[in-house]
């Protein structure tokens, strides 16, 4: 009688963790892909392409600021 | 700790992008080296001025060709130094994302990979080329509409379609600004019976070539070797011989994004029309390139804001969002 019980506990046990696992792996999918989404989005770029258009005018001005004092 | 790195290992260019800096390192992808003792004496802009002018014992080379690793030791010392140079020792090992044609082998890519880690990378992955150009050049790509992208470098020319931050439809050739250049030696040569350097037939066509005629259409003085006399001689060449020359390597171009719009889902083909294509990469600059594509396509083509450094930029965005979006390398998917 113990060692029924003992067996539908595992069972029990084992499809409660596969079914938590199985809906994980899936939020896993849409999370991830939501993420990978956002962070192609003109908001998460835009500090990527500032940062490059703020160090080009900093160029920009020192090569300016190199043209002024030659003679 | 080292700032992770983003590289846009091209045929002509090599750029690198540092996490939180933005691009470090604009370079020509040439070494050279002292052909008795395989050291390496320049990279970079000082190797590129001595192509075609070094003595017997010094070689300046391109390591890859058509976006190919074609001498793997010498790439290999390459990225080591160009990493050193952005500050990167045996202490400090970042991870690098590299940009790769979107056509390599496995074995290439290996290449690509090994090259990187010997070089002192903790971790290297590749991403596409035409992909990191999409998210360089500020596409919407996050957006499920058609974004058309033509990437033509120094070896290859690549046309893609992205939508919902994946490849949809892809063509690439083998062919790119380096065969317009090789094509105005040869054209030179058999024609005007002279021979002239890589770097000439990149100035010229730089001066006078074009895809498609243009306003202003001046002929140039070329100077080079009479391959009958030997003696230097200079030459007249039009525009039109130029464009006569090259149209080879433009139809092959052409006919390959013609090829990529005949592969998109119908859906996203209408998108083009209304959105365009977007142009990056050095190759594109050449003038009437997109006119002439536009032409024989009927699709707007435009320029991209960033045309030489949009890879390098994609790649780095992904380095700075390096854990959301390591689901785009290369691999990755499959």
């Amino acid at each position: 009688m113990s060692v029924v019980v003992i067996i539908v506990v595992i069972v029990v046990v084992a499809v409660v963790l596969g079914l938590g696992l199985r809906s994980r792996t899936a939020n896993d999918g849409v999370d991830s892909f939501r993420r990978q989404i956002d962070a192609l989005s003109p908001e998460a770029r835009k500090p990527t392409i500032d940062q490059v258009k703020s160090a080009e005018r900093l160029d920009d001005d020192d090569r300016a600021d190199g043209d002024d004092s030659a003679p | 700790m080292a700032r992770d790195l983003a590289i846009d290992l091209g045929t002509a260019n090599t750029l690198v992008y540092m996490k939180g800096r933005g691009i470090v390192l604009n370079e020509p992808s040439v070494i050279a080296l002292n052909r008795q003792t395989g050291e390496v004496l320049a990279t970079g802009r000082e190797a590129w001025q001595m192509i075609g002018r070094t003595p017997g014992y010094i070689v300046a080379v391109r390591p890859l060709r058509g976006g190919a690793i074609t001498d793997f030791e010498i790439t290999e010392r390459m990225i080591r130094l160009l990493l050193q140079r952005v500050g990167v020792s045996r202490f400090t090992r970042p991870k690098v994302v590299i940009c790769v044609p979107s056509a390599i082998t496995e074995v290439e890519r290996r290449a690509v990979t090994d090259a990187a880690r010997r070089a002192g990378a903790a971790d290297a992955n590749l991403i596409e080329q035409p992909m990191a150009a999409a998210i360089g050049a500020d596409l919407p790509i996050d957006e499920p509409v058609g974004n058309m992208v033509i990437d033509i470098g120094g070896g290859t020319s690549e046309t893609a379609v992205i939508s919902l931050g994946g490849i949809v439809a892809l063509e690439a050739v083998r062919v790119g600004s380096f065969d317009i250049d090789a094509a105005i030696q040869n054209y030179v040569r058999r024609e005007h019976g002279i021979a002239i350097g890589e770097r000439t037939a990149e100035e010229i066509k730089v001066a006078i070539g074009s895809a498609d005629p243009t306003h202003d259409e001046n002929q140039a003085e070329v100077r080079g070797r009479d391959l009958m006399t030997g003696l230097p001689k200079t030459v007249l060449l039009t525009p039109e011989e130029v464009r006569f020359a090259i149209e080879d390597v433009i139809s092959s171009i052409v006919s390959s994004v013609i090829r990529c719009l005949s592969k998109a889902p119908p859906e996203l083909s209408q998108d083009f029309l209304v959105r365009g294509m977007y142009l990056v990469g050095g190759g594109g600059l050449l003038r009437g390139l997109a006119e002439r594509i536009e032409r024989e396509t009927e699709v707007p083509v435009k320029m991209s804001n960033v045309p030489l450094e949009a890879v390098v930029l994609g790649a780095g965005h992904v380095i700075e969002h390096y854990e959301a979006l390591k689901g785009m390398f290369m691999g990755a998917r499959r």
